[in-house]
């Protein structure tokens, strides 16, 4: 019966592995993180493998599909950033224990099938990048970690009310039991916003998402990495199952209010993205636009708007991986804030290292043969099928504004001049070729991936 | 019913007094309040371990550590705020915050629907019928709960080790 939980419990006796292991051993080994490395790499190999799926303690935990490839996006996260972050004298012999707890925590909010399951999940996920997003030694990166752990703190107290009024108006705590009781006036309402505001601040949606540019920019790059992808992975995961479980009568309430926040969201995250300087601040504004995309699919509350929401995690995920994987490159071992400048003459000093920039770009572009167009093309059509042209013609608006964003970078890299040149690293090597490889892959030839997804969220709204 | 609002006016006063306090010391003792009014009101929904755990855990051990700690950092600074960047910051939200307050609550007072029904076990909350559900049907939270205790270890480790920033670029020039 538990054998469905067994990928996360792979990667759970991982993270024990690797603290033995980091005691064992002399404080500069690269152990843990090979320890780190081969278990979450064995944890994705024994998700891919599974098959069937159970529900167990009554509905608390839902391990499906849908679970695995949350679980599969997370572990891809997981060993993006232990590749990243393959530098133990810079990164300390506890970084690949902490990355794997925050993988954990995603994985939980994936199957999690009730409040409690879910709350522990966020902070799971949460309290190891608070330690992470402050473990430079810096003034920028005490501020990174100060805010998210004061933010994230208050957001997590907010979803907690939620819960109660929830449990206070339907007396139960899983989701599924929700439905039976009516939403729209009263308690049910008010549990279920102050739910949704604690959910929307992970996925750092509009009125949101202030932490999101100093934390990005303040944190490790490779911790900004995991952050971009497997937090929202997470978040977006459990948004999308407490909606699609427990609220699915209810949908054109909150379908209007987060169709409303998406475009908002789309729009001002890459519009604000527009003038800035620094590659990180640039990308983690692109982020939270992105997160305005993967909302669309949520808002449209049907099945094809799910498993858009659920698909665009993979391409948005794969480039901004990249594109943080050249920054990890260019700012080299003292990280060195990357601006537009240094970009200035890479395609003819680093031509490789400008492809995969290149991809990423086009790809969170939504330039069509690459990811990014077929997850953007799969909203589009949640968003039509759901009778929300407003939050369509948004995304297109949006993603016009977004090519202006995703051009100056580009332009910058291809303009003469003298910028920063860095060095590849066997990790870094490996994270760029795959995510490029894949983006391209997706983009071209996205049937075995989209299927996979497709019929991972199609249990939606048949409750 | 009047035991409830007692308690709860309490509660809710000594909340706020954690927030509102100037000294530190007086914030960590109106804490202790809040905490010993949330045992009370854990006693009155029968559930006794947890009143028990909270009172020697929270009130005894941590609050006394957080003293210690408060004594020993900060006793007698009195530390000047700088003045807010943005004007009017701190009585909007304060406005704000009341206009929730005063909606939720509303919320609650309309839609209180009477005593909600569960469904409790014989001997609920007692130690051992807890010990049952932690070890079998919510075995699961037990779990994800001893994941986190693990991150506070490790990061306690990892945020106290001290400041290196200077350090590498010295290290460097050693080895080499």
């Amino acid at each position: 019966m538990m054998h469905f939980l067994e990928p996360e419990i792979v990667a759970t006796v991982g993270i024990l592995a690797t603290l033995v292991a980091a005691m064992l051993v002399r404080p500069r080994s690269t152990v843990p993180y090979w320890f780190g490395l081969v278990f979450s790499a064995a944890a994705l190999v024994r998700a891919l493998t599974l098959h069937q799926s159970t529900h167990l303690y009554g509905g608390v935990v839902l391990g499906d599909s849908y679970s695995i490839v949350v679980t599969v996006f997370t572990l891809l996260a997981v060993m993006a950033g232990l590749l990243l972050a393959w530098d133990p004298e810079r990164y300390g012999a506890e970084f690949p224990a902490l990355m794997q707890l925050a993988g954990v925590g995603a994985m939980v909010m994936g199957f999690a099938g009730n409040l409690i399951l879910l709350f522990l999940g966020l902070e799971l996920l949460s309290l190891p990048l608070y330690v992470l997003a402050a473990s430079r030694r810096t003034p920028l990166g005490g501020e990174a970690g100060l805010k998210y752990l004061l933010i994230g703190a208050f957001s997590s107290g907010i979803l907690l009310f939620g819960a109660a009024l929830l449990y206070g108006a339907t007396g139960s705590m899983t989701f599924v039991n929700f439905t039976a009781v009516h939403v729209v006036p009263g308690l049910m309402a008010a549990g279920l916003g102050l739910l949704l505001v604690g959910l929307l601040y992970k996925l750092a949606i509009m009125p949101f998402h202030m932490w999101v540019p100093d934390v990005y920019e303040g944190s490790p790059t490779p911790v900004t990495a995991f952050m971009a992808f497997g937090t929202k992975v997470g978040a977006a995961a459990a948004l999308l199952r407490v909606l699609a479980f427990g609220f699915s009568l209810s949908a054109a309430w909150w379908g209007l209010m987060l169709g409303y926040l998406a475009v908002l969201t789309m729009i001002a995250g890459n519009m604000v993205a527009l003038p800035q300087r620094d590659l990180k601040r640039l990308l983690a504004w692109s982020g939270v636009g992105n997160a305005g995309y993967v909302l669309v699919g949520i808002a449209s509350h049907n099945v094809v708007g799910a498993q858009a929401a659920l698909f665009y995690l993979l391409p948005y995920g794969l480039a901004i991986l990249l594109a943080f994987t050249v920054v990890r490159i260019l700012e080299g071992r003292e990280e060195a804030p990357v601006t537009l400048a240094s970009l200035k003459g890479l395609a003819y000093r680093q031509p490789w290292l400008a492809v995969g920039f290149l991809v990423a770009m086009l790809s969170l572009a939504g330039i069509p043969l690459t990811a990014g167009f077929i997850g953007k093309f799969y909203l589009v059509r949640g968003a039509i099928a759901a009778d929300q042209w407003g939050v369509a013609v948004g995304l297109v608006v949006a993603t016009i504004v977004g090519l202006a964003v995703y051009f100056r970078p580009v332009q910058q890299m291809f303009a003469p001049g003298e910028g920063a040149t860095g060095r590849f690293t066997v990790g870094t090597g490996i994270v760029l070729a795959v995510a490029a490889l894949g983006t391209l892959f997706i983009g071209i030839y996205p049937e075995p991936v989209l299927h996979a997804v497709i019929q991972s969220a199609r249990f939606t709204w048949l409750h | 019913m009047v035991g409830f609002i007692i308690l709860a006016v309490l509660s809710f006063a000594s909340a706020v007094g954690v927030v509102v306090a100037r000294t530190p010391v007086h914030s960590a003792l109106s804490l202790i309040g809040n905490v010993v009014t949330l045992a009370v009101f854990y006693l009155l929904l029968n559930a006794e371990f947890m009143a028990a755990a909270q009172v020697i855990v929270y009130a005894g051990a941590i609050m006394v550590l957080f003293l210690f700690v408060v004594t020993l950092l900060t006793a007698g600074k009195e530390e000047r705020e700088r003045p807010e960047s943005l004007a009017g910051q701190r009585a909007l939200s304060g406005v704000l915050a009341v206009a929730a307050g005063v909606l939720l609550a509303g919320i609650a007072v309309r839609d209180s629907a009477g005593p909600l029904v569960t469904r409790f076990s014989a001997g609920y909350g007692s130690l051992s019928a807890m010990g049952r559900v932690l070890w079998g049907p919510d075995f699961d939270y037990l779990a994800v709960v001893a994941l986190m205790l693990l991150t506070a270890a490790l990061a306690v480790l990892v945020l106290n080790r001290r400041a290196e920033d200077p350090r590498p670029a010295a290290a460097k020039e050693d080895a080499s």
